[in-house]
């Protein structure tokens, strides 16, 4: 064992050679890009979940009007387009990392996969499309 | 196939630890959050509709139950927010340490129930 090995700070999150192990040497054959993912998207889903939960405080009382003239604001669509996409694919992600620890039979686990992705797909869909209504300010009032 | 699977593992085989239970709990919340997920995708889709499904939808997380809900999601998004950064900073290399694990996992803790308790406490007044 090489006991002068790399500091305890360096990780395959920064630092390439500890990477390329992994890759290359360790039994990382796949999955690499889907754990980054969960990363990148966890850092960006703290400023965009605190800026959506702090919103929706600020409409707790208020009625769908005035949602609806939230949502038809530039920043805040944007910014709710932009929660959704990080959401939805960290939580794709995560989910699939529980269903691969605990579903074993391969039926339910392509059932577990599939209705993930089609759920994912819809709802995902939908709110873009939703923002997207609102923000077009097509509302059938 | 006869291999036990880890939930199995705990608590039955493993003395109850802070550290895990919170690693479980970080599970958990993640779980209930996607679900959480889908229903603000639904509620962002009942504005843009209007009408009767925004109605129903506003009644529905209105009620009992669904207040009773979105305190339980409000937790779960605070402590997957604090356990979240708590696990960015082990991928970083940063407080492996076991006493500083147990402290941060404490802090998370703490931090969950002041950010929720904050919250609702705004809510309510």
């Amino acid at each position: 064992m090489d006991t002068s090995g790399p500091s305890p700070h360096v990780t395959a999150l920064r630092n390439d050679a500890v990477l390329r192990r992994v890759r290359y040497l360790g039994s990382a054959r796949d999955g690499l890009g889907e754990w980054q993912l969960q990363r990148w998207t966890a850092l960006a889903l703290l400023p965009l979940g605190l800026y959506f939960v702090a919103s929706i405080l600020c409409l707790a009382s208020a009625d769908r009007l005035a949602i609806v003239k939230w949502l038809s604001g530039l920043v805040p669509a944007l910014l709710t387009m932009l929660l959704m996409a990080t959401a939805f694919a960290h939580a794709y992600v995560g989910m699939r990392s529980i269903f691969a620890d605990y579903v074993r039979e391969r039926r339910a686990s392509f059932l577990a996969e599939l209705l993930l992705r089609a759920a994912s797909a819809v709802f995902f869909g939908g709110s873009i499309l939703a923002i997207l209504k609102i923000f077009l300010g097509r509302m059938d009032a | 196939m006869e291999r036990p699977l880890s939930p199995f593992m705990f608590p039955m085989w493993y003395r109850f630890q802070i550290t895990s239970a919170l690693s479980i709990l970080h599970r958990l919340t993640g779980i209930a959050l996607s679900v959480g997920l889908v229903v603000l995708a639904w509620w962002l889709i009942a504005v843009a509709v209007g009408g009767d499904i925004f109605r129903l939808t506003h009644a529905v997380l209105v009620s009992r139950i669904g207040t009773a809900a979105l305190v339980g999601w409000s937790f779960a998004f605070f402590y997957h927010l604090c356990s979240g950064i708590r696990h960015l900073a082990w991928d970083a290399g940063i407080g492996f340490d076991l006493k500083v694990a147990y402290r941060s996992g404490y802090a998370v803790l703490a931090a969950t129930v002041l950010l929720t308790g904050l919250t609702w406490l705004y809510v309510v007044m």
